[in-house]
């Protein structure tokens, strides 16, 4: 529900949440690195998905394998839900490699054309899920995650639950001088509803901006959903709004 | 299974990525598409193109001919062949 006014704010409940890095996808695998910190590599390795057909699996990207690696154990035993994905790079990787194709005059793969949209892993999973629920991709340049929250908050409106899937890679090194990113693959899947769950309050923030950069933001969510934090902002100097979440 | 099956087998696994398929498992005359290897339209298009830049043959991607080239391994041999003659 949206309260009109001076402050903004929104109330979900989350029923389950999932992330996904190198080395990282359990709950507690979350936790302990999140108190104990180390250098994660910047490349997602090998990752299983023996939920998707082989077939179909061939298609997914690094980006692609991370965000599904995170949203797929939410998704036993659930055949059809909506979904809102947001990424606020996307697949830069693939669409470098593409850009470099044209550059050389190469004729551009149509495989690899079709995976560089916004919305080709949300298509994907669609296909593999055999889910033709309606699904959203969000591209943020500010508060990706925020805004992603509020999207699927607005959509729980209409739908029971809504499936929230927020990931990124690092950018490669040809872009890095003009954007920050995440430091590793990252993905967190989160399915919110309207009677299940943990009740989340997402609200405007007016407070001082903080100095660090948005890259942090994920992890600024994981600390919240581990239970690290009682609540936490979005957002970096830069950042015309920010927003803060808590538990209700 | 003749050097031309072999090698379209491997252009196929090449470009597609079927890592996990071996040339061998790819059967000469069973259907590429749906029943049989099981590939996609976007497969489709991304063989149209693997033929281009190797062989040099250009196909209209709505004609009939086009579905009956692409076919089976055997088809695909069948075409090369033939462009090679002329």
């Amino acid at each position: 529900m949206i309260v009109v006014g001076v402050e903004r704010l929104v109330r979900f409940k989350l029923q389950s949440w999932n992330a996904f890095a190198p080395g990282l996808e359990s709950h507690h695998a979350w936790r302990e690195w999140l108190l104990h910190p180390s250098d994660l590599s910047s490349e997602l390795g090998k990752t299983s998905l023996k939920q998707i057909p082989p077939m179909l699996r061939r298609r997914f990207t690094e980006l692609g394998r991370c965000a599904a690696g995170a949203a797929l154990p939410l998704l036993e035993g659930i055949d059809s839900i909506p979904g809102v994905f947001a990424s606020r790079h996307g697949d830069t990787p693939l669409t470098l490699s593409l850009l470099e194709g044209i550059a050389e005059g190469e004729p551009m793969s149509p495989t690899g054309f079709s995976l560089a949209v916004h919305n080709a892993l949300s298509g994907l999973l669609s296909i593999a899920r055999k889910d033709v629920s309606e699904v959203t991709a969000i591209a943020a340049t500010e508060n990706l995650i925020p805004s992603a929250l509020i999207e699927a908050v607005t959509q729980l409106q209409d739908q029971p639950r809504v499936l929230c899937v927020i990931y990124d890679l690092p950018l490669p090194e040809l872009y890095k001088p003009y954007s920050d990113s995440t430091p590793f693959p990252c993905a967190v899947a989160m399915i919110l509803s309207r009677e299940e769950g943990d009740g989340f309050i997402l609200q405007s923030d007016n407070g001082p901006s903080s100095d660090r950069d948005q890259s942090g933001d994920f992890m600024t969510l994981l600390r919240l959903l581990n239970g690290l934090e009682s609540s936490v902002v979005f957002g970096s100097s830069l950042t015309r709004s920010r927003w803060r979440m808590s538990p209700e | 299974m003749s050097n031309l099956q072999l090698e379209i087998k491997q252009m196929i696994i090449e470009t597609l990525d079927l890592e996990d398929i071996s040339p061998g498992e790819i059967i000469d005359d069973e259907p590429l598409f749906v029943d049989g290897l099981g590939l996609d339209s976007i497969d489709a298009l991304e063989i149209g193109l693997a033929l281009q830049k190797r062989y040099g043959i250009k196909l209209k991607a709505d004609s009939e001919d086009t579905r009956e080239h692409f076919s089976s391994v055997n088809a695909l041999a069948t075409l090369i062949e033939s462009q090679r003659v002329s």
